[in-house]
């Protein structure tokens, strides 16, 4: 049998047939609406600890917050199950607990979240009169940091779960995915608080609000900005082509540089308050659809480099 | 007692009788009439309902001496049932398990077709199976199977919207028989057994060709690295692994969980005191 390997250039990689080595992810709107409304969950927990009980308008902040939080905790379940090609199992995630698995930590993560949560509406609703005031003795108070730390958990893991799979796109971000859902999902966060407190009239956190927007927005660039240099080739996907030029549209300059400009407006400028609520407005919807244009682009990426047998031939460790 | 395949892919005639017997024995539905027109090779890779796969490499070039050389590789691919799985890490069910016989089996009944599996084989090999559905042309290509499917489905597509992948024939060993593939055969290319036997053998092997002036390689009879360590489903190859659509350089995707976690928990340790300080005054 002749030996034609040698016949070869050596850096030339065969393909076979230019076929795909790797299945691609089958996941459409559904998980990507799940891990957008993921992080902005995991946001919401830390506000909710973050903002001080004293001070009436901050203490309403923290009720919205929480009620907003369990609702979309309760809700964000439904989205997952109907992912999956037997809904009707979809208890079967709750048989085990593994750890070596970011899907079942993912999914009991959201379950004790939706519980902490949920105890802290029922605290909230006894305060208010609405439930027997005794019913505040079912949320004792370590359940504030805890549903923060396990809101902090929720948002990692929608990067986790990207990252640690043999995806070679989402392989390439194993620190930058996780930390920049992080920042978006505490960045989308904020944006949906502040359009809330606006809606109620409660403008005097929304400036708080929107510096910590601020903060992870401007986190969440540069964590992109040092992805792109770290992903090389593994990064095309995500960064080039018309995927790039959508990412820099609704996610970087849409729903961030804009939303960090205008926000800056608002700090250094004392605006009418009709005019002030249409900036914060504005401001906040843009950055929700840069979250979600996010993680809409990791998905899609990630079914593109799927697809590169070359990517997949050397997977990024 | 783990036991496992070797295949020998210079004793591998692309005959496909191995895809054939996986087929029938496991029941497993027919994947269409489909013309690839680029070899001889008309499956294109594993898939849910496709458990062994022929793969076709036809080579020509002009050697050293400006001769024409050219000749066919083929070789039979199947889940490796790797040391460490990426799709046994994955399963959030617990769908997946490792069976007394050193297998990586998906309980069809447990699985809720999640798709994480999918996503986490470095190999590309599971993957989800279609609803079955006998009014949709998904199977119904071939109409005389789709006729005898309709009154009987089979277990695979009454559990469709499951991940599927090589059993590994785990209810004929347990009966004592090789798994379908094997026993059909006709050249020992598929050689089934137990794993430290097989090896052995394979690295015999390896040394015959080499006395031939054939120079072959095993891929995966040893730690393949990654943190994947060593395939249950080894193969003996006559070129780089990228030519029969293997990884050169495949990884367990759990490695990456310390690093993801440690990064996210930066990001929120950070932000979370960057909220403090903004909250903090009135
Ligand atoms: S090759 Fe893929 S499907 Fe087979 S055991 Fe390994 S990770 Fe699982
Ligand atoms: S699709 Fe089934 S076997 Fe695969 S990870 Fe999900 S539950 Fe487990």
């Amino acid at each position: 049998m002749p030996d034609l390997s040698e016949c070869r250039e050596r850096d030339d990689v065969p393909t076979y047939y230019e076929r795909p080595l790797l299945k691609a992810p089958h996941w459409e709107w559904n998980v990507v609406t799940y891990l957008f409304l993921g992080g902005i969950m995991g946001g919401l927990g830390l506000i909710q600890l973050i903002a001080h009980p004293e001070r009436p308008q901050e203490r309403r902040l923290k009720r919205t917050v929480r009620i907003t939080s369990f609702i979309l905790a309760a809700g964000n379940p439904a989205i997952l199950i109907t992912h999956l090609g037997r809904p009707e199992r979809f208890l079967n995630m709750l048989r085990i607990v593994k750890i070596k698995s970011p899907m079942s930590l993912g999914v009991w993560g959201l379950v004790l979240y939706s519980g902490a949560a949920g105890a802290n509406v029922v605290r909230e609703l006894a305060i208010d009169g609405v439930l027997p005031r005794w019913m505040r003795l079912l949320a004792p108070g370590f359940l504030a940091p805890l549903q923060a730390l396990l809101g902090a958990f929720t948002a990692g893991y929608t990067g986790v779960l990207l990252s640690a799979t043999a995806n070679p796109f989402w392989g390439s971000g194993k620190r930058h995915i996780p930390a920049a859902s992080v920042c978006s999902g505490l960045a989308s966060a904020s944006a949906l608080a502040s359009l809330l407190s606006t809606f109620e009239g409660n403008h005097a956190v929304v400036h708080k609000l929107e510096r910590l927007e601020m903060v992870a927005g401007a986190a969440e660039l540069l964590i992109l900005n040092d992805f792109k240099r770290a992903a090389g080739a593994y990064g095309a996907p995500f960064f080039k082509g018309k995927r790039g030029e959508r990412l820099l549209t609704y996610t970087v300059v849409a729903g961030t540089l804009a939303p960090l400009a205008l926000n800056l407006i608002g700090q250094a400028v004392k605006l009418p308050k009709p005019i002030d609520a249409v900036r914060t407005t504005l401001a906040s919807a843009l950055t929700l659809v840069g979250g979600y244009v996010l993680r809409e682009s990791l998905i899609e990426a990630g079914k593109e480099s799927a697809r590169d047998p070359r990517a997949a031939f050397r997977q990024p460790r | 007692m783990a036991n496992g395949f070797f295949t020998d892919t210079t004793l591998c005639i692309g005959c496909k009788a191995c895809e054939v017997a996986c087929k029938q024995w496991n029941e497993l539905p027919s994947d269409g009439f489909v013309f690839t027109g680029e070899s001889y090779d008309n499956t294109s890779e594993l898939s849910g309902t496709t458990w062994r796969h022929v793969a076709f490499v036809e080579q020509m070039a002009i050697d050293h001496q400006g001769e024409l050389q050219d000749r066919w590789l083929m070789s039979s691919d199947v889940c490796k049932h790797c040391t460490n799985a990426g799709c046994h890490e994955a399963c959030p069910t617990g769908a997946i398990i490792r069976n007394e016989f050193g297998a990586v089996f998906i309980q069809p009944d447990v699985c809720n077709g999640c798709g994480y599996c999918v996503v986490s084989c470095p190999f590309g090999v599971v993957d989800l199976i279609e609803k079955f559905d006998p009014d949709g042309t998904h199977y119904n290509l071939a109409s005389l199977a789709t006729s005898r499917l309709d009154a009987r489905a089979t277990a695979v597509q009454q559990s469709g919207g499951v991940a599927g992948k090589c059993t590994l024939c785990y209810d004929r060993q347990r009966l004592g028989f090789v798994p379908a593939c094997a026993k059909a055969c006709p050249t020992e290319s598929i050689q089934f057994g137990d794993l430290d036997e097989l090896r052995e053998r394979a690295h015999a092997r390896v040394e015959r060709l080499s006395e031939r002036g054939v120079s072959a390689q095993l891929y995966g009879a040893d730690d393949v690295g990654g943190g994947i360590g060593a395939l249950n489903a080894f193969f003996l190859l006559t070129d780089r692994p990228e030519t029969y659509n293997l990884p050169a350089q495949p990884v367990l995707p759990s490695t990456r969980q310390p690093a993801g976690y440690t990064a996210a928990a930066v990001a929120a340790l950070g932000l979370a005191l960057a909220g403090w300080m903004i909250f903090r005054n009135a």
